[in-house]
């Protein structure tokens, strides 16, 4: 683990450099350019809004802010896992050519993934101003909800990454079980009111999405405290799944440049 | 004189873990894992500092993989490759540019990841561009590039950020009849360089004579010969002429 963060200290500035020129490129010759990165999330939601709230008939004030909180959460949370199965496919040009540790190319992503969250959750605190929801104090619990998130999200994704040389249809895989995971995670319905006991309660304590949306609309839907605890072990969780990932990575990388 | 590369029973194998399937990594996973191809068998050798290796063989013989290896991409099976803490670069065809980022973000991640500091690299970038002769198309995404235009900044990044051993596999010059002229020229002058080591892949036999001031000729991963680029080039195209 030493040199998993003597790594990063050293590639850091090529993931920071690199992010950046990503997402300068993503709206380089686009008419809107950078409106983009607030009108796409924004779609996004009066879409899910839309079917929530007209096609289901679901009247419940606010509702909408309740839907973006799931869905800025689900996106970093699933772009992350998406991203990190063909990682080095994408990048096996730079890997042919010089030594990099792996997942720092996952770290470079998961740059360009925070920044489209932070884009996200500013339109979470305006949509809660446009439909009343009270700020409150629990809002101050945003870091803690990002980072579980992260870890939890870094973590599988290193392991992801490795496998994902190896297993050709692994990203087939990772596709159906994240649009099952999607459904399951409670982002456009309250998993604690929708789904039956006791199920509802084994889905927001084992699946780690469906518990951290769940403290995250604590803290900023209705205000409460979230579950120090349960944000804790998926913490703890992101911390060793990546601890595996890394040692997996470092284990068997030399041999990634040979294979794909 | 000491040495820059010192490499001892180096072998590298590509096992045969090739990409499969759910269903077969299911089925087959042990099984897949034992077939091993060994590219470069045990080979031992040192290179002086400031000295310029030539590497011959006949194609598939590890002369590739030995130069990756040498560069870090590769770790190896058994033995060690010491670099006395050199930097290191390897210029080989098909460079790892990111085809919707532009030339000028290119160079700088080129750089980054040869281990330069970003100060360091955009002091050196309007040299790059210079030599490139990219003109404006330098801001342009790499994907509208021509391949002349791109090999010309892959080799004018390597060739102007200069590592203290530089690993060469087949480009000695690129680009148009103009270019190579200068890409040549500008090749010789880094080889020539007293405190820059070099080992060349090449099957250009005339340019190797000229270079270097030893010759390593690899056949199916060992060492058949090394020593004066004349001597061993004369019993290497016995050889080839003989299959």
């Amino acid at each position: 683990m030493k040199n998993f963060f003597l790594n990063i200290k050293k590639h850091y500035k090529y993931a920071v450099y690199q992010a950046k020129a990503e997402l300068k490129a993503e709206i380089a010759n686009s008419y809107l350019s950078w409106i983009w990165w607030i009108l796409d999330p924004l779609f996004y939601m009066l879409i899910y809004t839309f079917v929530v709230v007209v096609v289901f008939g679901n009247n419940q004030p606010g509702f909408p802010v309740f839907v973006f909180i799931g869905l800025t959460a689900w996106d970093l949370f699933s772009r992350m896992i998406t991203g990190s199965v063909k990682t080095v496919k994408n990048n096996i040009g730079i890997i042919n050519k010089v030594y990099i540790p792996k997942y720092i190319f996952l770290l470079s992503k998961s740059f360009v993934f925070i920044f489209k969250f932070m884009i996200s959750f500013a339109l979470i605190l305006i949509l809660m101003l446009v439909f009343r929801v009270p700020f409150t104090l629990q809002m101050l619990n945003f870091p803690l909800i990002i980072l579980s998130i992260y870890t939890v999200a870094f973590g599988m994704g290193t392991i992801l990454l490795h496998f994902g040389v190896f297993v050709e249809d692994l990203a087939n895989i990772i596709g159906i079980v994240m649009r099952f995971l999607f459904y399951f995670s409670g982002i456009f319905y309250d998993i604690a009111i929708r789904i039956p006991k006791p199920y509802n309660t084994i889905l927001i304590n084992f699946n780690p999405i469906a518990a951290i949306i769940h403290q995250f609309r604590k803290a900023f839907f209705y205000g409460v405290f979230p579950n120090y605890y349960i944000l804790l072990i998926w913490f703890v969780m992101g911390i060793i799944l990546t601890v595996i990932g890394v040692h997996l990575i470092h284990k068997y990388e030399d041999s990634y440049a040979k294979i794909a | 004189m000491e040495n820059a590369i010192e490499v001892k029973d180096l072998s590298i194998k590509y096992k045969e873990l090739k990409k499969m399937t759910i269903k077969q990594s299911l089925l087959h996973f042990r099984l897949n894992r034992t077939e091993e191809f060994e590219a470069v068998k045990g080979i031992s050798f040192s290179v002086e500092k400031g000295r310029i290796l030539g590497i011959i063989g006949k194609n598939g013989s590890g002369k590739s993989t030995l130069l990756r290896a040498l560069a870090g991409i590769f770790s190896p099976d058994r033995g060690t490759i010491d670099l006395m803490g050199n930097t290191v670069s390897l210029m080989s065809i098909g460079t790892g540019f990111q085809n919707k980022l532009t030339g000028f973000e290119n160079i700088i991640l080129a750089g980054l990841l040869m281990g330069f500091t970003e100060e360091e690299i955009r002091k050196k970038a309007p040299e790059i561009i210079e030599f490139s002769e990219l003109g404006n198309f330098i801001y342009k995404p790499v994907r509208t590039y021509s391949s002349g235009m791109y090999s010309k900044l892959a080799f004018s990044i390597t060739a102007l950020l200069e590592t203290d051993i530089m690993l060469i596999d087949e480009v000695l010059s690129v680009g148009d009849i103009h270019f190579r002229e200068k890409s040549g020229q500008k090749m010789r002058e880094i080889i020539r360089d007293e405190n820059r080591t070099v080992v060349i892949v090449s099957h250009s036999m005339g340019t190797l004579k000229e270079l270097c001031n030893e010759i390593l000729w690899l056949n199916d991963g060992v060492i058949m010969e090394t020593g004066e680029p004349d001597e061993v080039i004369a019993h290497y195209e016995a050889y080839m002429k003989k299959l």
